[in-house]
């Protein structure tokens, strides 16, 4: 055998050991994912039913439904996101578009990254002494506000990389042909980004349409419907949360239900967030 | 060698030649360095000037500065005076959103909006005039012919600009570019990213282009400049090396390193 032969079949050995092991980290990966989903399907179809939409959580041993935590977490999510938005979108334009240079885009990023990986039951002790102590009760408005305080830095991250992504030269042309920079912003350079910065904000609600630790402290939970924002409402995680841990046989079951709901919700996101960065790609 | 030599007797040869742009004792800094220096030229009306050097000589430079496009980075500074009709586009006085209507760019890589044919061309003319319906896609046309775009296009005005083959998308960044009315067109490197047969187009819309704009064009490809322009500056390491007719230029060049440049020997 010629060296260079030796040496490839020793590269093919490589390989083929190598391969081996990514494929088995990616199969022990998958598998769980594989598995929580398995149980959760497992557990939580049996339970899934109209009245789980169309009735309030029950008292122990009743049946009941899920609907007012549904509508909670509906309710506090689109309050979070109507005011994370457009904060965590004007922050990632400064960042990437006017202050690009700065030193404050920096501090800016910086601090942004810490409150992007902060513990969220952080976030909903700061709402706690913020808004739930002076007001003197729980409430629907604190736990929009620490949802709200959990969707900026996803947003902003996502805007400035989206932004930085579109290619100098479209800025110049815009420009060049005497566009005022807003519009050069606006008209150019947002359309350029659009579906980049549309998935920072669908995987903002991804992430906090399973976030509990935030809501324990602020909206807590409660047992009936309320519209009202400014008394303690119901919400999918604190539910499940109070649900899955209680005897009650009932509960258990609405908690897998709720978990399953929350979960092909986010799956549904993630879905729809990378079919339109796909379709960016492909164009 | 002082390359102010050359462009006093090319100002002298040419007295019945109208000059729109005149750039006197111009510097350029990129931060500390410096990438300019000292040029001085001026440059015909409704003609064609090429700008000629190896990468890294300041041609693109010289260019940026026409429009002040170099503004929108910061630590990048022009120093000197570059007239326009008489009027220094340098001063700080100088609204650059109107001076960027009067002079127009296009750029290497061709830099469609992400937006429809039609808007691509109507967004530019939007921002200055307020056009109606009818008059608006007269423009459009207008322009779509200018670039030699039209009939190419005139069936999907409403499809995506970055549906466009890349030559097809040059020549739209040319119509869009015109449909503002500029005075000046500057060209960077227009057709280094397309293949030949779109590079022909290009250049004889140049040559079209000419009789009513006064165009710059900077390119890497020493035919091209001596097919398309009737001037032609060659720069080294940020100097004005020589400037003359393009005829004389490249049948017999003044400097030494300009005859080297253009026979193949450096660059």
């Amino acid at each position: 055998m010629s060296t260079a032969e030796s040496l490839h079949q020793s590269r093919k050995r490589k390989n083929a050991v190598m391969m081996t092991l990514c494929v088995a980290a990616a199969g022990i990966g998958l598998a769980w994912l594989a598995l929580i989903l398995g149980a959760l399907l497992y557990k939580g179809v049996s339970g899934l039913s109209l009245s789980v939409f169309t009735e309030m959580t029950p008292p122990p041993g009743e049946a009941g439904g899920l609907l007012n935590a549904i509508a909670g977490s509906l309710i506090m999510t689109i309050i979070a996101v109507v005011v994370g938005t457009p904060i965590g979108v004007l922050a990632g334009t400064y960042m990437a578009e006017y202050g690009r240079f700065s030193k404050l885009t920096t501090i800016v990023r910086f601090i942004n990254d810490i409150l992007l990986s902060a513990p969220s039951i952080i976030v909903g002790l700061f709402v706690y002494e913020l808004l739930v102590r002076p007001m003197g009760h729980f409430s629907a408005i604190a736990g929009a506000f620490a949802l709200a305080i959990l969707v900026i830095p996803v947003v902003v991250r996502t805007t400035e990389d989206m932004l930085t992504l579109v290619p100098n030269s479209l800025r110049e042309a815009g420009t060049a042909i005497g566009a005022p920079r807003w519009i050069v912003i606006k008209s150019v350079a947002y359309r350029a980004a659009l579906s980049g910065i549309v998935t920072g904000i669908l995987l903002a609600i991804a992430r906090i349409s399973g976030e509990t630790a935030p809501l324990l402290f602020t909206a807590l939970n409660n047992q009936f419907w309320s519209g009202n924002l400014n008394a303690p409402m119901a919400s999918l995680p604190v539910t499940i949360f109070q649900f899955a841990l209680s005897p009650y046989e009932e509960w258990q079951q609405l908690a897998w239900t709720g978990a399953l709901i929350i979960t092909l919700t986010v799956l549904g996101l993630s879905i729809f967030a990378r079919s339109l960065t796909g379709r960016r790609e492909d164009r | 060698m002082k390359p102010m030599l050359s462009t006093d007797l090319n100002m002298a040869e040419s007295v019945t030649e109208k000059t729109k742009i005149e750039v006197k004792n111009l510097n350029f800094y990129y931060g500390e360095s410096k990438a300019l220096k000292d040029i001085s030229l001026s440059l015909r009306e409704r003609s064609v000037t090429a700008f000629i050097g190896p990468s890294g000589c300041g041609k693109s430079t010289l260019l940026r500065v026409f429009n002040r496009i170099y503004e929108l980075y910061p630590k990048q500074r022009a120093e000197g005076q570059v007239l326009l009709d008489g009027k220094n586009i340098l001063d700080r006085s100088q609204d650059l959103n109107l001076l960027r209507t009067k002079i127009g760019m296009v750029f290497q890589k061709p830099t469609p909006f992400p937006m429809s044919i039609y808007e691509n061309i109507a967004f530019g003319v939007r921002l200055y005039e307020k056009l109606g319906k009818g008059e608006m896609d007269g423009r459009v046309e207008q322009a779509l012919k200018r670039a030699a775009l039209w009939t190419e296009v005139k069936d999907k005005l409403n499809a995506s600009g970055l549906s466009l083959s890349g030559g097809q998308q040059q020549r739209l960044c040319i119509a869009r570019t015109v449909a503002v009315k500029p005075e000046v067109i500057l060209l960077d490197e227009p057709a280094s990213a397309l293949d030949p047969l779109s590079t022909a187009k290009i250049e004889e819309l140049i040559d079209e282009l000419q009789a009513d704009y006064t165009i710059v064009i900077v390119t890497h490809n020493m035919q091209q400049a001596a097919r398309v322009s009737k001037q032609t500056a060659f720069m080294y390491l940020g100097e004005l090396v020589e400037f003359d007719a393009t005829e004389k230029i490249f049948t017999s060049p003044r400097e030494k390193r300009t005859q080297d440049y253009i026979t193949g020997r450096f660059g």
